[in-house]
């Protein structure tokens, strides 16, 4: 006899050993909440929407932003921050398409290229919002390079323009924004990898083991 | 309406639970997780039963939301760790049959079946619980020849778990 139809004949016998679950027991998990990875993702995705957003709503961030009216960086800004919309409601909406997309009835390679494709979204998302980062910054320096009123701006803020030079005040801030925008990069984008990483890590074995079967 | 959708899946799951107890059983290594994966995939195909339209059977049903859910969804994976007193309750062989040498060698089959990759695991599940290849490709997405291809080399494995 097969070993597998040994094994097979005792598995058909096992009901009488495994645990019941009375009506109410499972009337009871009906009311809880899943917290399966498709639920982390739409959390972990919300907020990373969500975030860079709310940050412009704190009033110590608007302030400081303030700083900028009337230069240079004032007239990219608003262009960018249009784009920069236009941009992420494309984001949710294809998020939001794809997520509906996702059913646990589909077969289990097809859900697991669902959730791929959905996270692979958020991915260029996270890409995207990085690199305006990026940009922002390389204007917000070059804006300091080319603008002396701007430097007004700045050292009328700060209230102490004797101590330091004028030169030595621009340098010092074009350094501090480019190690700004290289540390809030690194760390957004190791965030982001790490969470994902962790999250997807059984589901991209199976996918892979599954995709392997089809060569 | 919405209660008595409940009242009917509730009655259809207890009835059934049995196929979910398999797979928790399959999927985890300690009675926590097992009730932790059991709730979950309770949930998604509560979730998912306003979809379910009587095409086909509900165990049928079940077994497609309750693999994809341990083997896809479900986020704590505790697998591998070594708790035999929880897979010894389970896969006891009755008194009745008896059998030193078939006892040791259900025992070598659960233990190897236990530490196969999770989709090696489905097909063997879904094998156990005589589904056809059709089936099988279809829970899986995958084609029918390469299940049976897949199952070969499984039944291969696990033989020389048995005849090293």
């Amino acid at each position: 006899m097969d070993e597998l139809d040994l094994l097979k004949k005792d598995w058909q016998k096992k009901g009488d050993q495994l645990p019941k679950l009375t009506y109410n027991d499972i009337h009871k998990m009906t009311w809880k909440k899943s917290s399966s990875i498709v639920k982390w993702i739409l959390i972990i995705s919300i907020l990373e929407i969500a975030l860079p957003n709310l940050l412009y709503l704190i009033p110590s961030f608007r302030q400081s932003m303030s700083i900028y009216e009337n230069t240079i960086v004032d007239k990219y800004f608003l262009g960018m921050t249009v784009i920069y919309y236009l941009v992420i409601f494309y984001f949710i909406y294809q998020f939001y398409r794809r997520y509906k997309e996702i059913s646990v009835l589909d077969s289990a390679k097809g859900l697991m290229r669902k959730i791929i494709r959905t996270r692979r979204t958020v991915k260029y998302y996270v890409i995207f919002s990085l690199s305006t980062i990026l940009v922002f910054i390389a204007i917000v320096i070059i804006g300091i390079y080319l603008n002396d009123s701007f430097m007004d701006n700045f050292t009328e803020m700060a209230g102490d323009s004797n101590s330091v030079s004028p030169e030595k005040l621009k340098t010092t801030l074009m350094v501090s924004m480019a190690i700004l925008g290289v540390v809030m990069i690194a760390f957004f984008g190791g965030v982001y990898f790490l969470l994902y990483g962790l999250l997807l890590r059984k589901l991209k074995k199976n996918y892979k083991e599954l995709r392997k079967l089809e060569v | 309406m919405n209660n008595e959708l409940e009242h009917q899946f509730v009655t259809e799951l207890e009835s059934n639970q049995n196929i979910v107890h398999k797979v928790c059983t399959l999927y985890t290594n300690d009675r926590d997780s097992h009730n932790d994966l059991f709730q979950e995939i309770t949930i998604q195909l509560w979730k998912a039963y306003p979809k379910f339209r009587g095409e086909s059977k509900f165990s049928t049903w079940m077994y497609r939301v309750a693999l994809n859910t341990a083997i896809t969804l479900y986020r704590k994976s505790k697998r591998r760790v070594q708790t035999q007193d929880y897979e010894s309750v389970i896969f006891k062989i009755k008194a009745d049959e008896y059998d030193a040498t078939q006892e040791e060698q259900l025992k070598l089959m659960y233990k190897a079946v236990k530490q196969l990759g999770d989709i090696d695991k489905a097909l063997v599940f879904l094998y156990l619980e005589d589904k056809d290849y059709r089936e099988i490709s279809e829970t899986l997405g995958i084609s029918e020849v390469n299940a049976r291809v897949k199952m070969n080399r499984i039944k291969k494995k696990l033989r020389t778990v048995l005849n090293p």
